[in-house]
């Protein structure tokens, strides 16, 4: 099964290599992200295809609003390179795949760190899900550190897109808004969004999903209550603002946690529980609205550049 | 090679390495700004399934639930890591087309080759 959906991955990248137009090029890529968030599902890692369906949803949006006004034009420059096929590259990454099949890992995987966690995590930590166990509190640094990049790669965006050379809009909101079918389906899933992802973030201890997805899932209401009502109220200014604050409070909170954890050491087991899990709880829902703030401030950044609005 | 060869971890791992050279293949031949972030992310993608692929075997269960199958169930730590490998490789593909569209402004093109031409031009000028 598997390998079904991998062989489906394969050959839209592969379509990807042989195609010209970039329209084609972001339905391959939708199509292969689906196949690989499948994929992951079936190697038996829900959360992670969790993320990556919301990221490709992302991308995909990204790709599209910005599509109009420069892809079009990149179309002309595609032909001229694929006329002969380089044949120098081809054989230095089939060579260098043989030697990566050659030389890959084999034989036993050490399973020590997999069974301590899976063994300790409900007593260490509570909840059901693992993942998120690891994610804020076995490894919480990493989370840490990846919030600062979501920080920094918003700050580089808003930098980046600061002048505004042209002006004029773009029609690919209007024609989506223009779409009836499009209108009704987005206007159905808007409010289900917002609620699922509310879930998400409020089951992350238990179930599949956590801070990360719940956010995504949180923004992409924002994004489509702007394809819809083209409303977009929120300030740019005071969203990055709260994004560094909730960064700041996340940083604190879960170092404060975890120096001053000892203390709750002290209690005997069945008050400690709760504590673990409203410590979950809460940095999932502080890591879901900086995660939401920054994709909303990326999202109506790419608005910003496309119709020079907001 | 029986059926039950084709379907184990081996092909599974075949197929994601060769993903991989696929996307690499398309980041060193292409002349698109806007294909060679395709390939990034097909790359990406490549990297994070070899990871969770690690300790496959046929009939895997997804880490949930209070009383672990430590045999059958997945290694929950790659997954954690990789969850922030899909929310950062979604942020850079985020400033990719957000550099695209500024060096679009500025020369135009979505070719590499014309965008380092002009580049060039431009520092002769001063």
């Amino acid at each position: 099964m598997t390998q079904v959906f991998l062989l489906i991955s394969i050959v839209s990248a592969i379509l990807v290599i042989i195609e010209r137009r970039i329209a084609r090029i972001i339905i391959y890529l939708a199509v292969y992200s689906l196949a690989v968030a499948i994929c992951y599902m079936l190697l038996g890692a829900p959360d992670v295809a969790m993320a990556e369906a919301v990221a490709s949803i992302f991308i995909t949006i990204f790709f599209i609003v910005c599509f109009e006004k420069y892809f079009s034009f990149a179309d002309e420059q595609l032909g001229e390179s694929l006329r002969k096929i380089p044949v120098l590259p081809l054989l230095f990454s089939v060579g260098l795949f043989a030697v990566f099949l050659y030389f890959r890992p084999t034989g036993e995987v050490n399973t020590y760190l997999k069974d301590l966690y899976l063994l300790n995590f409900i007593d260490n930590v509570g909840g059901e899900n693992p993942v998120t166990a690891i994610y804020l509190i076995y490894r919480v640094y990493d989370t840490l550190f990846e919030a600062l990049v979501v920080v920094i790669s918003v700050v580089a965006a808003i930098h980046l897109s600061a002048h505004n050379l042209e002006t004029g809009k773009t029609e690919t909101l209007r024609e989506v808004q223009d779409n009836g079918l499009a209108v009704y389906a987005i206007q159905i899933i808007c409010p289900l969004l917002l609620l699922f992802g509310i879930y998400l973030v409020l089951n992350g201890h238990l179930s599949p999903g956590g801070g990360f997805q719940g956010g995504l899932a949180i923004a992409s209401f924002f994004i489509c209550r702007y394809m819809i009502y083209n409303i977009n109220d929120l300030s740019i200014h005071k969203l990055a603002r709260m994004e560094e604050i909730i960064f700041v409070a996340i940083t604190l909170f879960a170092v404060s946690v975890v120096f001053l954890g000892g203390v709750f050491l002290l209690l005997p087991e069945h008050l400690l529980a709760p504590f673990r899990i409203g410590y979950m709880l809460v940095m999932n829902i502080l890591i879901a609205l900086k995660v939401a703030c920054g994709f909303i401030i990326l999202f109506y950044r790419y608005i910003v550049v496309e119709n020079d609005e907001v | 090679m029986g059926i039950t060869d084709i379907m184990g971890i081996e092909t599974i791992e075949i197929l994601i390495i060769a993903m991989f050279f696929i996307g690499f293949y398309g980041v060193i031949t292409t002349t698109n700004i806007v294909k060679s972030i395709v390939f990034i992310i097909i790359l990406e993608t490549a990297v994070i399934m070899f990871f969770l692929s690690i300790g496959y075997h046929v009939g895997i269960l997804p880490p949930i639930g209070g009383e672990p199958d430590i045999y059958n169930m997945a290694d929950p730590l790659p997954q954690a890591l990789m969850i922030t490998a899909v929310v950062i490789g979604l942020t850079g593909t985020a400033v990719n087309i957000i550099v695209f569209i500024t060096l679009f402004r500025k020369h135009g093109t979505a070719n590499w080759e014309v965008a380092a031409r002009k580049n060039k031009e431009e520092f002769a000028d001063e």
